[in-house]
């Protein structure tokens, strides 16, 4: 297993630019996610790294090889596809084995290995089924075990649960985690849903406009943003705009129109000033109800809500307009035009972002 | 849709299937098996096929077919094979605009090409006098090109005529390839040309095996081509000269049978290859494609290529154009001097505009009765529940497979005095339903591909909206539901007119009076007639080309994508 490096990556289509300066670093056995909204350029450079797309300037290295030029067929990037694309004229067993033939196995290991693949993915005995015989999630599992098959320097996936139901998701969320793990694979995994890549990966990259908004792990996504555009992204919160009034170690007071609040600042390359305009995000479940009145207090008025059951959503009206609020296996239930209602922010929960 | 309309819909139609297609169809087939016993009645017989079989002229003339049918259809593919992989897989210079420049023997019925290749290229063509003009060649001693003017001559003629059909199909089955299904391979280790041989062709088979089987049934029963190069040893001319004595000798019947039986068979085999599975095709909206943009050299290389092809396409074309401008043209390069008199004169012969006057006739009728036809069995497969709607489309695309031959030889046998469709014949023998009827029944096929596509596409939501705001069935038909899809259908029509327009065998063999001649069968006439019959001929056929083009061009416009109303 190696390392996978992007330096400086630019792809273009014509005049429209998909990849504006790209640079990041898989390190070897990690679960790695690209994630962002469509035309965010994340299957693009899923495919530069596949050899599918040649970057326009750039390079692209596995450990310490070169490889942005070389053709997709030398590079030992296995791929599972969006729709799979298994080859219908030939057997699931055939599918499979046909990366083994062109590493020239002998037949009785190609024998060998396709049976535990077809193991691996659960699917003991389907060697000889025809792929239209096979389920969506089967078909899922056969392309997985075609890509594993021949041991890859490392697993690239484009959105390969995207054509499964809901609770299937769930179920191979986990089977391809064990997978990768178990084989010990760097794996690139291309998604928009954000629930996915909190629960399966390492770490993930955030794009927007073709660029990356931020790299880490994925609390640390959730929970230290470095831009609205992340903060927004991956969950949902409140954002609101202030004006600096004082800044305290990593920390700062602002003014605001729900009065003065303290954020932490999540940006080590930025120190605000005092009187710069800036943005805080407070997500739904980091605002708690019922709570002594200290600093970052917020007087409001409940609207509307709705149950969800493991927990309630609540919309309140505040002087700085609506803040949505999620509590967590409620006790009591509020109703709407109730009398007014206390909110409160943890420092740490509040986060300070550039506007 | 509702059952009750779909079912009568669909029974109607598979009705008039039995009367106008399965009836005459089988009838051809029931004489060739039905002989008068001594004693006056009717028996079950093998005699037809054995005396056609123990015949060394009837067995030389099915032997002739059944090759010019493989030899073209090989000739066929090794044009039309490359020409469709190349610009599947490239981008080069030009390649839009000779996409199309290659479809251009579309243009010219195959017989009036004929005349032009040999005025191209036989012993005393244009080919030949210049290679003498440039003393490359002994000026006694010519070489005949087109071998015997026969054979090669004509699969020449039918592989320039036909490979833009194969084209076509074997275009469109690529392009409907899911791309992932190359790429896959490509991550998986496999180098191109591997690629090729293990996914690609594979895949894109049913599709090339489709194009190939029409191209083998239209050469092994094409009765044009061979008729103007003289080569009568070839069963369809066989079973022409046997038509005046049909009511003493049943073996046009046996031999017309025997066609008939093998081009089934060679379908059949396509459609059991064609079990293909949904899987491969592209999803919507598809992958990114594998085509490569080529530069330099390599670019101008496809180009040439394309260019060779439509040049050399062009040939019949040349001739036929130079033919109808020349004053006189013998053994020279081009002709000694142009005129335009043979247009003038082709319009004042008596032949030339009652000729147009009945294609036009026959030819809008037919489409206007496919159009009906075709848009009912478009609705019943697309939108209704039938459970045998897929069985009614491939039955409506049977017509592809029975050779017009075979057709027309039905309903001229069934039209004679006390035969069942003896009433379709005018006072005077006019043949005017006859002919629209084979015209109808053979452009079916492309009315209803066009159909369906259009159906397909348009959100079967649209239809429901218009109903729930109030309007009736027949009112949302013709507001919402037929414009929607009016481009597939205008489409679908101008490609059937222009086909029954320039359709050969129907025309031979139903017209019998001079003055019920549609266009094709007056342009055969003139070019037996003496004098400057084939300059008229020629001066005709180029009408001909330059309608049939506009026409093309029309619906190729209308109908977006290439390639989609031809597939089988």
């Amino acid at each position: 297993m190696e390392a996978i490096i992007a330096e400086h990556i630019v792809k273009s289509f014509g005049s429209v630019q998909a990849l504006a300066d790209i640079s990041l670093k898989v390190e070897s056995g990690e679960m790695f996610f690209l994630l962002g909204a469509s035309g965010c350029g994340k299957t693009t450079l899923l495919r530069c790294i596949a050899g599918l797309e040649i970057p326009s300037s750039g390079k692209i290295l596995f450990g310490n090889q070169e490889v942005t030029q070389m053709p997709p067929h030398k590079r030992e990037a296995a791929m599972v596809f969006q729709s799979y694309a298994l080859w219908p004229h030939l057997t699931v067993g055939q599918n499979i084995a046909f990366g083994l033939e062109e590493r020239k196995v002998p037949k009785p290991e190609i024998k060998r290995r396709v049976d535990e693949a077809l193991e691996m993915v659960k699917l003991p005995g389907f060697g000889e089924r025809s792929i239209d015989q096979m389920s969506g999630g089967q078909q899922q599992r056969v392309s997985l075990a075609r890509a594993l098959v021949v041991k890859p320097k490392c697993l690239l996936l484009d959105e390969p649960l995207s054509n499964l139901d809901a609770q299937l998701r769930v179920e191979m969320r986990r089977e391809i985690r064990r997978i990768v793990k178990e084989n010990g694979l760097t794996g690139i995994y291309v998604t928009h849903d954000q629930e996915e890549a909190l629960a399966m990966a390492d770490r993930m990259a955030v794009l927007h406009a073709g660029t990356i908004s931020q790299v880490g792990a994925p609390e640390t996504i959730y929970r230290s943003p470095r831009s609205a555009y992340v903060a927004n992204f991956i969950g949902e919160t409140n954002l609101i705009s202030g004006n600096v009034l004082d800044v305290k170690e990593r920390f700062v007071l602002a003014q605001t129109a729900l009065g003065p609040l303290v954020a932490r600042i999540t940006d080590p390359d930025w120190l605000p000033q005092s009187g710069e305009s800036i943005q805080l995000s407070i997500r739904p479940e980091a605002w708690r109800l019922h709570q002594p009145s200290g600093d970052n207090a917020v007087q409001g008025k409940i609207v509307e809500r709705s149950y969800l059951g493991q927990r309630i959503q609540y919309w309140i009206e505040t002087a700085g307009g609506r803040q949505q609020v999620v509590e967590m296996n409620p006790h009591i239930i509020h109703e709407p035009g109730e009398a007014t209602i206390m909110l409160h922010a943890r420092h740490d929960d509040a986060i300070a972002l550039k506007s | 849709m509702k059952r009750g309309p779909a079912l009568i819909i669909a029974s109607t139609i598979i009705l008039l299937f039995l009367v106008f297609f399965f009836y005459p169809a089988g009838m051809v087939v029931k004489q060739a098996f039905q002989g008068t016993a001594a004693d006056g009645s009717t028996i079950w017989t093998l005699a037809f096929f054995n005396s056609v079989f123990s015949n060394p002229i009837y067995r030389e003339g099915l032997w002739n077919a059944f090759a010019l049918g493989i030899v073209s259809t090989a000739a066929t593919l090794a044009i039309s094979l490359p020409l469709a992989l190349i610009g599947h897989r490239y981008d080069f210079f030009g390649k839009p605009v000779l996409g199309v420049l290659v479809l251009a023997p579309l243009i010219l019925p195959p017989f009036v090409g004929a005349v032009g290749v040999k005025q191209m290229l036989g012993v005393h063509g244009a080919l030949n006098a210049g290679l003498i003009d440039l003393g490359w060649m002994n000026a006694q001693a010519p070489i005949d090109w087109l071998a015997n003017g026969r054979f090669l001559g004509i699969v020449l003629m039918n592989a320039l005529h036909l490979y833009p059909i194969l084209y076509m199909n074997i275009a469109a089955a690529l392009a409907n390839l899911d791309p992932a299904m190359e790429q896959a391979a490509e991550n998986l280790g496999c180098p191109p040309w591997k690629r090729f041989l293990r996914i690609t062709m594979p895949l894109a088979m049913p599709g090339i095996f489709a194009g190939s089987s029409l191209v083998f049934i239209w050469s092994f029963t094409e009765l044009g081509v061979p008729l103007v190069f003289d080569y009568a040893r070839v069963a369809p001319v066989q079973i022409f000269d046997g038509l005046k004595s049909l009511d003493k000798n049943p073996i046009p019947y046996a031999l017309t049978a025997i066609l008939l039986i093998v081009a089934t068979v060679v379908f059949a085999l396509a459609k059991c290859v064609m079990g293909r599975s949904p899987l491969g095709t592209a999803p919507r909206p598809p992958a990114r494609a594998n085509t490569h943009r080529l530069r330099g050299w390599k670019s101008f290389l496809c180009s040439g290529f394309f260019i060779g092809v439509f040049l050399i396409a062009s040939i019949p074309h040349i001739g036929v154009v130079l033919l109808s401008l020349a004053n006189r043209w013998y053994g020279t390069l081009i002709p000694d001097s142009l005129t335009l008199r043979h247009y003038i004169e082709a319009l004042g012969n008596g032949l030339v505009v009652p000729s147009i006057q009945n294609s036009l006739m026959y030819a809008g009728c037919a489409t206007l009765i496919a159009l009906f036809i075709g848009l009912g069995v478009a609705w019943v497969v697309v939108r209704s529940n039938l459970k045998f709607r897929n069985a009614l489309d491939a039955m409506v695309m049977l017509p592809l497979a029975v050779p017009g031959l075979v057709m027309a030889f039905g309903y001229l046998a069934l039209s004679q005095e006390g035969k069942a469709f003896h009433f379709l014949l005018g006072a005077d023998g006019n043949p005017f339903f006859l002919i629209v009827i084979a015209y109808a029944v053979r452009r079916l096929p492309y009315v209803v591909r066009a159909a369906v596509a259009g159906l397909q596409q348009s959100n079967p939501m649209l239809e429901e909206a218009a109903r729930s705001l109030g309007a009736s069935q027949f009112r949302m038909m013709r507001r919402v539901a037929i414009p929607l899809i009016g481009a597939n259908l205008a489409a679908g029509s101008i490609l059937s007119f222009a086909f029954a327009m320039l359709e050969v065998s129907d025309s031979l063999i139903l017209a019998q009076q001079a003055e019920h001649y549609p266009i094709t069968k007056a342009i055969y006439t003139l070019l037996s007639t003496l004098g400057n019959g084939t300059e008229l001929a020629a001066a005709l056929g180029v009408w001909a080309m330059v309608f049939l083009s506009a026409a093309i061009m029309g619906a190729a416009v209308l109908g977006g994508k290439r390639g989609g109303l031809f597939k089988v």
